[in-house]
């Protein structure tokens, strides 16, 4: 995830400042890890440095000062390739829930009960989300966030569903290795 | 959710159940509780015998062995014109597909369990209008199923389940059927609904996006039930 | 015998019927139903043509050892076939019942071997095969029958012999042909059919009927005037009054099918009459086609109910018969009495078979119904209804239309007589078999509603 061209992204409805940049993107991308106010201002830092933004000039509005930035027309260009190109679909399987279950093997644990664990955890977690998609309150962002988080989880749970039936077959693999 | 300090006791509850359809054992020994307002989710592989615990528990099908309690009255013993009576009046069945006639339009499909109660026609009708706005089916009263969407159907099902107020709703794949957007609203109504009526609803569903839509989850394995909260 | 242009590899044919065969043996029980009704179907069917057969192939003066020498004259005895041919109009209807039962069932099947890729001429073959089968097993044992009770009466001319062989050879092609037609729509488009659920009327399988239906009366026609005799003109408008009756009737049926549907569907305040009525409006004709052959009856029987009373009355006034004259008139009487209830008997049986065939057809959903608490007595009520009420309308026309013939027929017989008033109770008694031959298939819904049915929802 390329927090330089979300910040781009924001900047491009007009100058903003590092606080309110903040608060927009929590607010637009519910249900994500919440930006750190020391990220948004190294990043903005070296938007400046590439020369992809610049200050526009700082505004006080009777607290503290806060510089405010805007976009260079060279970011909108960057911008612009950045949101048409394709996301590298899995370019590396990274997959912490299968590394537990070779390690499980190796180390002689138990793989079966390891994922009967996960699944309850996992299950727990798309409870969560399902009660926040169903929220008479949520908005149209919050239930699409939450789509794709439920349909990662349950493409996780899938996975473990047929790789628990395989695990005999697994273990004799991994031991004989 | 109001955490009491003695254990509820469950509204329905099925102990050791045993049933063989022929030579091949569906259920061996499953035991599930349902408690008062709760949406539980049976889950499992296909032929875990899913299908059938919802038959026994729902008066459908009686057990070869074992027991269901339905707030005190044992449905395994109950004789099949009051277990009709039962599932008539204070349960609520939608399948993935079936339980619409299909000659009766939408209105008269949802205000058929009133009639069978003996509630005027006008009534009867009245009431199943407000039932089917209240799923967001409007301005279709007269379609028959088969001019409607799979999720239309299948939320006249949900309606004509819920218009005689019952307290215990069992739904076996409710989505099965329909695409994902469709399958969506279809549960959210579901859920809804029976939070708003404090109604118990037996989900039965493959799918886990489904079930996270219940408060709880039971999973089937060959006719029993996989032991839960395994410590790691 | 297939006409198309493509020839069929060698061997197919072969493999075709053992394909035919592996349908039929793995299929379930209605199949078996299907061919075991047909092939009675057929094998009436063949009786009563090779009755006919045999009988129109004497000429002149014959002393033939039954039915008080009813068959000896040339003139009472084209009455005898006359009456067998008509005979074949309700069998028609039967197989036409049997045809239906498990036909959803069957037509997916045959789609699906389209879907494999089977080519039309293909699938027609193995569907003609099917039922061709059916009908050459009713027609063979039919005919076996009928050679060794015509050998026990010794001389039996050629053109008979002729007659025969043409018939055992005819029904089952008949059968088959009927069978290759009906499949028109499936081989058309094998995908459309996979989704339908309710078996509609063919358009194909119905012109066949009627033209069977039309052939057969040309025939009997053809018979009765070629006899020249004083009867020549009676059966020609005993013929007209019967099919326009008839045709009234069924229309009657479905008109009045659609009307006490539509309004009993809106003011009903019971369950069953509403599932009744409903069904009705949404398909009148249904019933209509179930009840064509019981309104037929209806009408005859009425009609004949009348004659019996007025030419029996004229019989016992006139005094001057010897006891076996009388019994020439009575032995009539009785035999056209005889295949009347014959005929109702067959029709009785072709609605047994419907009722049981839409049971069938929709046992998922009665069996959800159940499962949804609707209770078992409304879904047997709205099965009643369902016959009951497009019936009732039908049976006064039939009533109407029989009483029409025997009044005339007593104008006709003159002499002041009073105008027979028993025939006005013969379409209640025929309303009554109808009802209950329509309650027999209240057990099947017991075993139907099954909750076994659920599992493959």
């Amino acid at each position: 995830m390329s927090t330089r061209h979300i910040l781009l992204g924001l900047l491009a409805g007009g100058p903003s400042h590092g606080y309110d940049l903040k608060r927009r993107h929590d607010e637009r991308f519910p249900q994500a890890r919440p930006l750190a106010y020391g990220q948004v201002y190294t990043t903005l830092q070296r938007l400046v440095r590439d020369g992809l933004a610049e200050v526009e000039g700082t505004d006080s509005d009777g607290g503290p000062e806060r510089t405010m930035y805007r976009a260079t027309d060279e970011g909108g260009r960057e911008l612009a390739g950045w949101a048409g190109e394709i996301a590298p679909p899995a370019p590396f399987v990274t997959n912490e829930i299968f590394a537990k279950v070779v390690v499980s093997i190796l180390a002689g644990g138990d793989p079966a009960a390891y994922l009967q664990a996960q699944r309850t955890a996992h299950m727990e977690r798309m409870r969560e989300l399902t009660a926040v998609k169903t929220a008479r309150s949520s908005d149209l962002a919050t239930v699409l966030s939450a789509d794709y988080a439920l349909n990662h989880l349950d493409a996780d749970l899938r996975w473990m569903t047929t790789t628990a039936a395989r695990l005999t077959t697994l273990t004799a693999e991994v031991d004989a290795s | 959710m109001n955490h009491q300090t003695e254990v509820p006791v469950p509204l329905l509850a099925a102990r050791d159940l045993a049933k063989s359809h022929g030579r091949t054992p569906a259920l061996r020994g499953a035991s599930v509780e349902l408690r008062e307002g709760e949406i539980l989710a049976v889950t499992g592989p296909s032929g875990s015998g899913k299908s059938t615990l919802l038959h026994c528990l729902a008066g459908i099908v009686r057990p070869d062995g074992g027991s269901v309690a339905y707030s005190g009255e044992r449905l395994d013993r109950l004789p099949e014109k009051r277990l009709s009576e039962l599932r008539r009046t204070e349960f609520g069945v939608v399948f993935q597909f079936g339980q619409l006639i299909p000659e009766l339009t939408a209105l008269d499909n949802v205000a058929l369990p009133l009639l069978l109660t003996g509630t005027p026609r006008a009534e009867a009708r009245a009431r199943a209008g407000e039932w089917l706005e209240r799923f967001g089916v409007r301005g279709q009263e007269e379609l028959r199923p088969g001019e409607m969407s799979g999720g239309q159907a299948q939320r006249v099902s949900l309606a004509r389940a819920l218009v005689t107020g019952p307290r215990v709703v069992f739904a076996d794949e409710p989505t099965g059927a329909l695409d994902s957007l469709a399958g969506e609203q279809v549960m959210s109504a579901l859920v809804h609904t029976a939070r708003e009526a404090g109604t118990s609803v037996l989900l039965i569903t493959h799918d886990a996006r489904v079930a996270a839509y219940a408060d709880r989850e039971v999973q089937l394995l060959d006719g029993a039930v996989v032991p839960q909260g395994v410590t790691v | 015998m297939s006409g198309s242009p493509q020839r069929p590899p060698r061997g197919s044919l072969r493999s075709d019927l053992r394909l035919a065969w592996l349908l039929t043996r793995g299929s379930d029980r209605r199949e078996w139903w299907r061919v075991t009704l047909t092939a009675v179907g057929a094998g009436l069917a063949t009786g009563f043509a090779l009755a006919a057969a045999a009988l129109a192939s004497l000429s002149g003066y014959h002393a033939v050892p039954y039915a008080d020498g009813l068959l000896d004259e040339p003139g009472t005895r084209d009455g005898v076939v006359f009456a067998l041919l008509l005979l074949l109009v309700p069998v028609l209807g039967f197989l036409g019942q049997c045809a239906r039962i498990g036909a959803v069932h069957r037509d997916r099947r045959l789609a699906a071997l389209r879907l494999a890729g089977a080519a039309p001429w293909q699938v027609r073959r193995i569907a003609a095969l099917e039922s061709g089968l059916a009908c050459l097993l009713g027609s063979a044992v039919s005919t076996v029958f009928s050679v060794l009770f015509l050998l026990r009466l010794g001389r039996v001319p050629a053109v008979a012999w002729l007659g025969i062989a043409l018939v055992a050879v005819a029904v089952p092609v008949l059968g088959a042909a009927v069978s290759a037609v009906s499949l028109r729509r499936v081989v058309a488009s094998p995908l459309g059919w996979v989704r339908r659920v309710r078996p509609e009327t063919d358009k194909g399988m119905r012109a066949l009927l009627l033209a069977s239906v039309l052939l057969t009366g040309v025939a009997a026609l053809l018979v009765a005037v070629g006899t020249r005799g004083r009867f020549a003109g009676l059966p020609l408008v005993v013929f007209a009054l019967v099919v326009l009756t008839g045709m009234g009737a069924v229309w009657a049926a479905g008109a009045s099918a659609r009307l006490t549907g539509r309004l009993l569907a809106a003011r009903t305040r019971s369950a069953a009459v509403l599932i009744a009525a409903e069904r009705l409006r949404d398909d009148p004709w249904a019933a209509a086609r179930s009840h064509a052959a019981a309104l037929l009856v209806a009408i005859v029987g009425t009609g004949f109910v009348g004659v019996r009373e007025v030419l029996l009355d004229a019989l016992a006034a006139n005094g001057h018969y010897s006891p076996d004259g009388l019994a020439f008139y009575t032995t009539g009487i009785d035999l056209t009495a005889a295949a009347i209830l014959v005929a109702l008997a067959i029709t009785l049986g072709g609605l047994a078979v419907g009722a049981a065939e839409s049971l069938a057809t929709r046992r998922r959903g009665l069996a959800a119904q159940a499962a949804a608490g609707v209770p078992r007595e409304v879904l047997g009520k709205a099965l009643l209804l369902e016959t009951a009420l497009p019936l009732a309308p039908a049976m006064v026309i039939a009533g109407i239309g029989g009483m029409a013939v025997s009044t005339w027929y007593a104008v006709l017989a003159g002499g002041g007589r009073s105008i027979p008033l028993l025939p006005l109770l013969t379409p209640f008694a025929i309303y009554a078999a109808c009802l209950l031959t329509a309650a027999t298939s209240l057990p099947l819904l017991r075993r139907t509603v099954r909750p076994a049915e659920l599992r493959y929802v």
